[in-house]
Parts: structure tokens; sequence; C-alpha cells
């Protein structure tokens, strides 16, 4: 039998802060964490979303030995979602679900640096990149002998993470679980292999701080962002025996794969991931008042999406209000699921419409009712949805519904 | 500078840990290393000496074990 699943605990790392109050409350008001990176000796100009983060909090120098940045920023981020959620103890029957899109770029980029100076590499260098080094820390640092998985699948990584982890709980194969991802990978390499991809917003407009600007006809793509985000997890059941405070039921979730081609996003694909995820929540569009979007502000994936939810929506179009939140927070990869998720609770939470920023004239090929303005109340909001879709074709629809 | 002292400097700037507290017969892991921050630190020396620990040798757990083997291969490769 299916248990209810709901969410008790977040905790971040983000361009925009590091506690979900604050994070929200700067998504509310449209601030934009988007900045130029500049380094002319290293790579030409990005903009870009870093996160401000002091790692002494979290890690002494002996601790952080072979300890990429991802890996910390992961530990800081699920710590504090956990002590958010008032568990001090977990133990095998908890979980921790991770996406992450790259593992340790820094480690990564710094190993082929030596190798092609002094040929002396750094011999943590393994253990710090790998792609699961991240899931690894949370669980130590949490005392977490259940399962521990890591999910890369792209942009949607940390979505489908949340997904498997929702399920665990709700199959009653775990009590806890610490489910959410986190990317660092803002290295000048890694920026450039971006740069090559031709998918990056233009750094070249007078504010780099409105260069992410979704859905909007002068859209010129995607701002890399760093950073983590993690949801505690459970049943509704238990939440209740232990008197948490309950910010949102993760009602259901949706997975599919385009199966078409490795980075053009297909309608098709993206439908049976919402009509999924429709299907698992037991909820109608009509009941979804709200979709954080993907929208990464590149030029084909904003129509794409569009096409997708007026399909799924068909003429209650106007019923659901749209922004992307990466406007403001950049594209967090392997993390954007999770840092869109801990968003897109707190909207359902408290009643209130996330801002789509910089948007200066609607692109007429993305028909759907965009939210323009900061501060945009929304006190009948019941459920919501939050959308990633990565390359490689896998797309994840995550619902989240209002408990009263 | 002895090799001793460019050690303890080397652990500092790699640790945070303050040359005085460090003696140089206690067993490193006295001083919370294990052997993550191990290979760090044998790596940092690599780099800071230009030296190549053979892999045979890279077993020694006090400073002053260290700084007598970094003197040897230093000696040597002078040689």
């Amino acid at each position: 039998m299916k248990r209810r699943v709901v969410i008790t605990g977040l905790g971040l790392v983000s361009p925009l802060g590091d506690t979900p109050d604050q994070v929200f409350e700067s998504v509310m008001s449209g601030r934009s964490a988007v900045e130029l990176w500049s380094d002319d000796e290293i790579a030409p100009p990005a903009v870009v979303a870093r996160s401000p983060f002091d790692v002494s909090s979290w890690f002494n120098r002996l601790q952080l030995a072979g300890v990429d940045r991802v890996s910390q920023l992961a530990v800081a981020a699920a710590e504090m979602a956990r002590a958010d959620a008032g568990l001090a103890a977990l133990d095998e029957n908890s979980g921790v679900y991770v996406g992450s899109g790259m593992g340790g770029a820094a480690a990564i980029e710094k190993a082929f640096n030596n190798h092609l100076e002094s040929g002396r590499v750094p011999p943590l260098t393994v253990p710090a990149f790998m792609p699961n080094a991240p899931a690894a820390h949370v669980a130590m640092r949490a005392g977490i002998h259940g399962p521990v998985f890591t999910y890369s699948i792209a942009c949607a990584s940390s979505a489908v993470a949340i997904s498997e982890a929702a399920k665990a709980v709700s199959r009653g194969e775990i009590d806890y679980a610490l489910a959410g991802g986190s990317e660092a990978l803002l290295v000048p390499s890694v920026i450039r292999a971006w740069q090559a991809l031709q998918t990056l917003a233009s750094p070249t407009g007078d504010d780099p701080s409105k260069a992410c600007r979704p859905f909007s006809k002068d859209r010129s793509g995607l701002v890399l962002g760093e950073g983590s985000a993690f949801l505690v997890i459970e049943s509704l059941d238990s939440a209740l025996a232990r008197g948490a405070r309950i910010y949102a039921e993760l009602a259901g979730s949706g997975i599919s794969c385009d199966a078409t081609h490795l980075t053009k996003p297909d309608a098709a694909g993206q439908v049976r991931a919402l009509h999924a995820a429709l299907r698992d929540s037991g909820l109608s569009p009509t009941e979804i008042g709200y979709c954080n979007a993907h929208g990464t502000a590149t030029l084909v994936g904003d129509v794409i999406e569009c096409e997708a939810l007026r399909q799924v929506w068909g003429n209650d179009i106007d019923q659901l209000a749209v922004s992307s939140t990466k406007s403001m927070h950049g594209h967090l990869l392997g993390a954007a699921g999770a840092l869109e998720a801990v968003i897109t609770t707190l909207a359902v939470a408290r009643g209130a419409l996330p801002p789509n920023m910089n948007m200066t004239e609607q692109d007429p090929a993305c028909g759907v009712r965009v939210v323009t303005e900061p501060g945009t109340p929304a006190p009948d909001l019941k459920a919501a949805i939050s959308n990633s879709f990565a390359f490689g074709g896998t797309n994840a629809v995550l619902v989240f519904r209002r408990i009263d | 500078m002895n090799t001793l002292e460019e050690l303890k400097q080397l652990i500092k700037s790699s640790f945070g840990i303050e040359p005085k507290t460090l003696k140089a017969d206690a067993p490193l892991a006295d001083y919370g290393l294990d052997s993550l921050s191990l290979a760090e630190l044998l790596f940092a020396i690599e780099e800071h000496f230009n030296l190549d620990f053979p892999d045979d040798r890279a077993d020694v757990k006090t400073l002053a074990g260290l700084a007598a083997l970094i003197d040897e291969l230093k000696l040597a490769a002078i040689a």
C-alpha cells in the first residue's frame, strides 16, 4: 500500500542565500544573483550565479582532504535540512538520494592541469570527483546506513532523486529520506565547455544580473549556477506522530524519456511526464495553480516546454501560472530540481507565486500565463508542479500539494 | 630553515595546525591526520620539495621520520 509522503525539512546553499526564508523572500522580491565572471586569461567572460559559502562552518582543514566543493555544499545543505526537520539521529531506516550532473569539477580540472604542468596529480582526485561522493559525505555526516544513491541525469538529476526517495518512503522501504542535489562546476574549463556548446546567455548586456530571460523574445540562453538543496521526506503518518512541521505533501511525480535527441527537447516526451505526474498524484490539470518551469531561457527549450504545457492543460492553460526562477538563481543543473523543489514547496506552503524576471517582451511562441510581477499572492494555491527536463531526454515532473 | 621546520610550516598551510604544537617524534595520527589527509600531506611535500617518494618509503609515521626521508631524497637527487 502506498503511504502519503510529506516534506518536513528544507536546507540549501544557493546563489540567493542559505536559509529557506531568505531564499524565498529574495525570489518573491525578484532579486537576481546572476553576475559577470571575467578572467580574460583563462576563458571568455560569462554570466554565472555563484553560491556564497563559508566551508569552515562545516569542515575543519583536516576533514577537507579529498572533499570537492560539490560535496561540501551537499553536506551543508543536507545537514541544514535535517536540522530544519528536527531529526537528531538517522540510521539504517533512512536513505540518501542525491542528484549531481558532473561530480567534482574542480578536482577534475586540477588533476588535468597538474597532469599537463608538473605531472603530479593529487592523490585524492578520484574520491574527490566521483559523482557519488556528495551522497557518501552526506551519509557519513548524518550517520545514515540505509540506501545511499546518486542519480546523474543532467538537469533532471535531483528531481529524479527526489522522486525516487519519495517512492521509497511511500513503499515503506525507509522512514526518512534526505533527498536533493548538488552541483559545483563553475571552473574555467567547464565554463569553456558550455560556451563551446553555444547555449549560454550572452554576457554583453548592460546589466549582467538580467542576462537570464526565460520566455522573453530577446532571451539568449542559460546562466550556469552552483549550489545544493535538500528536502527531508517522510510519511504523513510519521510526521503527524512526531509532531513535525509539514511544509507540503509530495503528491506525486512523473518520469519519461524523449528518446529522440541528445540535447534537443521534445514536447511529446514532456507531455508523457506531465501526464504521469498528474496520474500519480491523482490531480487534474485545473487543480494545479502554479508551474515552476524548467525554463532555462534557451531559444528552443522554452518554446517546447510551453507547447507541452499547452497540450496538457488545453483550454485551461490560462489557469496555470508559470515562472522560471532560474531568471534569478541561474541553472543549477544537477541541483536545479532540488532548489526549485524547495522554492515550489514554499510557494505552495505560503500561497505565493514566484515571479519570472527579465521578460522584456513575451515570445508569442511561449503562450503560457507568465508571472511577471514580484510579490504576487495566491492564497488559493492548492498544488503546484516543478519541471526538470534533461540533456539525454529524461523528463521529471514533481507535484506538491498544500497540507491544510 | 631546516627541513623539520619547513615541514611544520607546510602542515600549517595545509591543515591549519600550529607548528609549536607539533612534536617531531609523535605519530602524525595524534594530530588528527588519517589516511586521506596523510596522502594529501605527502603530495604537498612532493610539490614543495620537488621530489618523489618511492612507493616503498611513503609509510613514515612521524615528522622526524619524514624530515629524514626528505633530506635523504634531496641528497640522492643532487648525487
